[in-house]
């Protein structure tokens, strides 16, 4: 770290990877979840409801998933790793690997939901 | 230290969160229609319409996942369908909870107490009879399922010898009361029927909670013990091996005596922070368990509950063992922290 | 995906690994390990009991007779004071007066019927993305990965229950949600083999000749991963039954009438554990642990043979 560093800076280097890292998830996961939405309406028939609130539940499991992961990984991390190292083969885990990937799985998540939710909202609207 | 524990608790937020949102998703991805469920299978298109109505089905989905958490947040699942139908599930749940924690608290303790010598013993008598019959009996424990374990114990204890009660928490001829006084104060119970006789000062219910306890706690610690065995086995294995225990062997006796007391407190730390992993198997064995015994915990509840489709009772009672599990893992963090000086940064 | 081609190289290539591992010493210390002898001939003997059972019994029948009528509901095995002749009715008759013997046996071709469905849909999907995962690297091998990590977690009963309050109960239900469970472990183990396998130079010269993606995949690293997932699904398929069993006890699995194993004992525990009628539950119980017991001896003794590690 540099020493004369402003404090903005330092907070841009904090949050800026992080923000882009769980922003990406998000954008890629409203895109997927508009995309599933879109199939199940167009291909299967559904209605706009039903398939917004289907594919809302569908974001709740990445994002619930990241959640949890995200913090269990905080929590029970060196739980993992003493069993894998006694009872399995050693694996690379490392707790900064896993947060980071569940940032993107729940970032995923919630850019579904985020996306579905919306368009049901609009088209119960109308 | 405090911030480390501070920290900790802290986490609890996002996994609750994490969890309730899972718990949501049981009842929006199951096929089931709610509605149709409280209204029965026959009742009419318009009373179904209205149920759906007031449930807030009908709610943008925002809404509804909004409206969860904020309930969730008061541990208010709403009544319950048809286990325990029209009672509050938060109700329901704060008088079970007590009689799985009970169980789940007796079997961890017998799992550690048989577990923690096993596993010292077969790792310092390495490859001697003692150990391989250790290993093969801890494959053996977790080959014979609970479901099998516990009525073989019922059937020779209960049946045969006739020494243990074959179902239930206690004697049904024992009624206990609602509250306890200490020094005229007037104190709710714990629901725990081994603590709650002790505080009502009723030896002999005391000794009916205890038997009738005895036989699911051995069975659920029998389960748990094979794995602390092996955790324990190949931790001190890891640790004899080291350096310093070699020349500490070399020097005699007494120094190996010595050694091994250092030894273990260092093989126990990975042993303790696999406890609270493990805790997550021990509720599942619960479920098998109370289901065997008879015993109305969470987990006769959640079975009967995802029977009936009873989705509220489903979601709290999930999110109740989530809980616990969580509970369980901040206790075995923070005993981590403090065994391990290491982590105290 | 097609991986059978069928030219003549191909098949030389294949003689030649099955001589390698039929020279190997990962079998001959296999062989040598007495405990994983004895879980082969526990596996061996359940195997030949299930096929039998299936090609002489009648399921129907199984499910509902009452073997001709001529025995009472709940009686003891011929031979510990039943109405039968000794060497009739071996394990008794249940609450419905249904022969235990052929229903336990007829419970040995349910269970490895459907441990072998768990275990290979699991090991299908574990394969794809545990070597999607290793060969593709970087996020998507960390996003795969710590995902099954944190599936790994989850008590397996207990995600198992979940799923099922999603899914609804059923025998085949439970088995996809056992599926979901079991898919982390597998991928564990692949990712952790194929990466060795990409280790290795040859991969690297196989991308400069400009072989395509799935050839590489297929062709060179999943048949090097083979051992690993042996192994891993060995180990598992006795948990597997035993948790198929656990959802069919509680009452998601098999159907009331099912001769499964857990369901046999869940009519054991409700019907005959407070009368003392012991060989309702032991005599299914005891074949479920013996044969779970063959999976986890054999299981045990492949890892022996194949990790160094373990043998020092």
């Amino acid at each position: 770290m540099d020493a004369e560093a402003t404090v903005g800076e330092r907070v841009r280097a904090y949050a800026w990877p992080r923000a882009k890292l769980v922003g990406g998830a998000v954008a890629v996961g409203a895109v997927v979840g508009a995309a599933l939405l879109a199939a199940l309406v167009v291909a299967g028939g559904w209605a706009v409801v039903g398939a917004a609130q289907f594919a809302f539940a569908l974001g709740t499991l990445a994002f619930g998933l990241g959640l949890l992961g995200w913090s269990g990984s905080a929590m029970a991390g060196r739980g993992f790793e003493n069993m894998q190292e006694h009872l399995d083969t050693n694996t690379d885990w490392t707790e900064a690997d896993s947060r980071r990937a569940m940032a993107r799985v729940g970032g995923f998540g919630g850019g579904a939901m985020l996306a579905t939710g919306v368009v049901e909202f609009v088209a119960l609207g109308v | 230290s405090k911030r480390f524990i501070a920290k900790r608790l802290l986490l609890l937020v996002p996994v609750l969160f994490g969890v309730s949102t899972f718990v949501f998703a049981i009842l929006h991805l199951s096929g089931g229609d709610p509605a149709r469920i409280i209204a029965g299978q026959r009742a009419s298109e318009e009373v179904v319409r209205q149920v759906r109505q007031d449930l807030g089905l009908n709610d943008p989905i925002l809404v509804q996942y909004g409206r969860f958490l904020v309930d969730v947040v008061q541990f208010d699942f709403g009544n319950s369908y048809q286990v325990s139908k029209g009672n509050p599930v938060r109700q329901v749940l704060i008088a079970r909870l007590p009689v799985t924690i009970e169980l789940a608290l007796y079997g961890q303790f017998i799992g550690l107490a048989l577990g923690l010598p096993l596993g010292i013993l077969s790792a310092i008598k390495q490859d001697s009879l003692l150990d391989h019959t250790t290993r093969i009996g801890a494959l053996a424990g977790i080959s014979v399922p609970i479901y099998w374990s516990g009525p073989l114990l019922i059937l020779f204890f209960s049946g045969y010898l006739g020494i243990f009660p074959a179902a239930g928490r206690i004697g049904s001829t024992i009624f206990l009361d609602n509250s306890w006084t200490l020094l005229g104060m007037e104190l709710p119970l714990t629901g725990m029927v081994t603590i709650d006789t002790l505080l009502l000062g009723r030896p002999v219910a005391w000794l009916s909670a205890v038997s009738h306890l005895f036989l699911p706690a051995i069975t659920i610690g029998v389960y748990s013990m094979a794995l602390v065995s092996r955790m324990m086995r190949s931790s001190m294995l890891e640790v004899i091996r080291q350096d310093y225990m070699r020349t500490a062997r070399a020097k005699g006796q007494g120094a190996k005596i010595t050694v091994m007391k250092h030894g273990f407190r260092n093989a126990m730390i990975p042993v303790i922070t696999v406890v609270g992993i493990q805790f997550g198997t021990l509720l599942g064995g619960a479920v098998l368990t109370e289901t065997v015994f008879g015993i109305g915990g969470i987990g006769t509840l959640i079975v009967s509950a995802i029977n009936a489709t009873d989705y509220p009772v489903v979601q709290g009672a999930v999110l109740t063992f989530a809980l616990l599990f969580t509970l369980v893992n901040l206790g075995v963090d923070i005993t981590y922290s403090y065994l391990d000086p290491r982590i105290q940064q | 995906m097609s991986t059978e081609t069928t030219d003549v190289g191909a098949e030389r290539e294949e003689r030649g690994r099955l001589q390698r591992i039929l020279s190997s010493p990962f079998l001959s210390d296999l062989l040598s390990n007495r405990l994983a002898l004895i879980g082969i001939g526990i596996i061996l003997s359940m195997l030949l009991i299930a096929v039998y059972a299936r090609v002489f019994y009648d399921l129907g029948a199984l499910e509902s007779s009452r073997l001709g009528g001529s025995f009472p509901d709940r009686a003891a095995p011929g031979w510990a004071g039943g109405p039968a002749a000794a060497n009739e009715l071996l394990f008794g008759t249940d609450q419905a007066a249904r022969d235990i013997f052929r229903r336990t046996m007829y419970g040995a071709w349910i269970a490895l019927k459907f441990g072998t469905i768990t275990v290979g849909i699991s090991t299908v999907l574990g394969v794809t993305l545990g070597i999607l995962a290793a060969y593709y690297g970087d996020v998507t091998d960390n996003v795969i990965m710590r995902t099954m990590d944190v599936l790994l977690a989850f008590p397996s009963l207990l995600l198992a229950l979940a799923l099922v309050a999603i899914f609804g109960a059923g025998l085949w239900k439970a088995v996809i949600a056992l599926t979901l469970v079991y898919t982390p472990r597998f991928a564990r183990v692949v990712r952790g083999a194929a990466l060795k396998v990409l280790e290795d130079e040859y991969i690297d010269a196989t991308e400069a000749l400009g072989a395509k993606d799935p050839r590489i995949l297929f062709r060179h690293i999943m048949p090097n991963t083979l051992a690993p997932i042996t192994v891993q699904s060995t180990l598992n398929f006795g948990l597997a039954i035993i948790d198929i069993a656990a959802l069919s006890f509680l009452g998601f699995g098999a159907p009331p009438g099912s001769p499964s194993w857990g369901k046999m004992l869940a009519n054991g525990v409700e019907f005959g554990l407070q009368s003392g009628r012991w060989w309702m539950s032991f005599f299914p119980g005891l074949f479920l642990a013996l044969t779970v017991l063959g999976f986890n001896l054999l299981g045990d003794g492949m890892r022996d043979a194949l990790d160094p590690r373990m043998q020092d």
